[in-house]
């Protein structure tokens, strides 16, 4: 584990980081339908889901950034954790209510096609957003790995400020 | 190799990176914003006006009302245009409604040329022939590079419209600014999907009143479309 575990930081960086990443920029070439796509979860005001909606997709660019590049890694990543806890307790609470909408994760937000809620949809993505979870729980406990600008994350673990 | 373990503390170059991505974060969401705010100073196409959403509106004087949003690059809007568009037209011509249609872009940059080019077939009194053209020649890839200025100037030639007003319109991308109030507009009434049909201020029922002209013709007459 000892040899292993800062490729295994630096892999689990890439996949969080990237998913964060290609989510963003995916959404931010349209942002009325990033807006929609938070509109529809029916969590929030419509004035507030629109600016929730329009900053996303850069808040998660922000944050994919510093976990890939291995800055702050144990804020980054707790941050990136918390991004996908919200987005769990988002989808949950659709499937819950029976809301049937698009992820809108990746784009392509908005009423599903067919007016129908697609349970399996909802699980596969309540799956991958706890796989993703996970990984930031990894990345926090250690955040030191292969390739990391931040040598300073180090010292931060080892300090355990 | 260097790992994260070696060497000192670099406080300088970690405090340079989260500087300039909070720069990028914050720029990108102020213009992000900004840009999705509606302009009150800005080019109107004929018959549109802000309080009826900056939709183009026939037979504004009409009872009951009727709100199209739509985009031209949606597939479902193309659906729901084959299975209606007839009805919707005579309901217009025969003036039994208020109907505001409201061109979205959310697709992308092609919804907003195709949408820009409608209302500029609008100032030519051609915008229902126009919005069929559109429909029957969409692509079936969105944003594929078909809609362009040329092609939307061919679509009118073949729709009766021509002339250099209606061909600089198009090109001069005039009415951009007037795409975008729309979707501010839209996403201000919580408009999700497209098509979405209001009548009276109500959506009818996505499940059953949409793609079935028996169940979208009935609803409209319980609006009050005699």
């Amino acid at each position: 584990m000892k040899k292993f575990q800062p490729w295994l930081t630096f892999i689990a960086r890439l996949i969080l980081g990237g998913t964060l990443l290609a989510a963003g920029l995916l959404k931010i070439k349209n942002p009325s339908e990033a807006a929609a796509s938070v509109r529809v979860y029916k969590m929030l005001p419509v004035a507030l889901a629109n600016i929730l909606g329009y900053s996303l997709p850069w808040l998660e660019i922000g944050i994919a950034l510093l976990i890939i590049l291995g800055i702050a890694l144990k804020k980054s990543a707790l941050a990136g954790g918390i991004l996908m806890a919200m987005f769990i307790i988002a989808i949950g609470q659709a499937w819950a209510r029976g809301l049937a909408i698009n992820c809108g994760c990746f784009g392509n937000g908005g009423v599903s096609a067919d007016g129908k809620v697609h349970a399996l949809t909802y699980f596969t993505e309540i799956v991958r957003d706890i796989g993703l979870v996970a990984l930031a729980g990894f990345l926090f406990r250690f955040p030191q790995g292969k390739f990391g600008l931040d040598k300073f994350a180090t010292e931060e673990n080892h300090g355990n400020k | 190799m260097a790992t994260s373990n070696s060497g000192k503390p670099d406080k300088g170059l970690r405090s340079t990176v989260i500087g300039m991505v909070a720069f990028v974060v914050i720029v990108g969401i102020g213009f992000t914003l900004i840009s999705n705010h509606s302009k009150s100073v800005l080019k109107l196409p004929a018959t549109v006006s802000k309080a009826d959403g900056y939709g183009i509106v026939f037979n504004p004087t009409a009872k009951p009302v009727i709100d199209i949003w739509e985009d031209f690059q949606c597939p479902v809007c193309q659906r729901f245009e084959a299975i209606n568009s007839t009805y919707i037209n005579q309901v217009v011509a025969a003036g039994k409604a208020k109907v505001v249609f409201h061109p979205m872009s959310f697709i992308g940059q092609e919804s907003v040329l195709a949408a820009n080019a409608a209302a500029c077939a609008n100032d030519q009194g051609k915008f229902l022939a126009y919005h069929t053209l559109l429909y029957q020649n969409q692509s079936p890839t969105e944003n594929s590079g078909k809609i362009n200025s040329n092609f939307l100037t061919q679509l009118g030639g073949a729709g009766g419209i021509s002339g250099s007003k209606f061909t600089s319109c198009i090109t001069n991308l005039s009415y951009q600014n007037w795409t975008k109030n729309i979707e501010v507009d839209a996403a201000s009434k919580n408009i999700n999907s497209t098509p979405t049909i209001f009548v009276n201020g109500k959506e009818i029922d996505r499940k059953t009143q949409y793609m079935d002209p028996v169940a979208f013709q009935a609803v409209l007459a319980a609006g009050g479309v005699k």
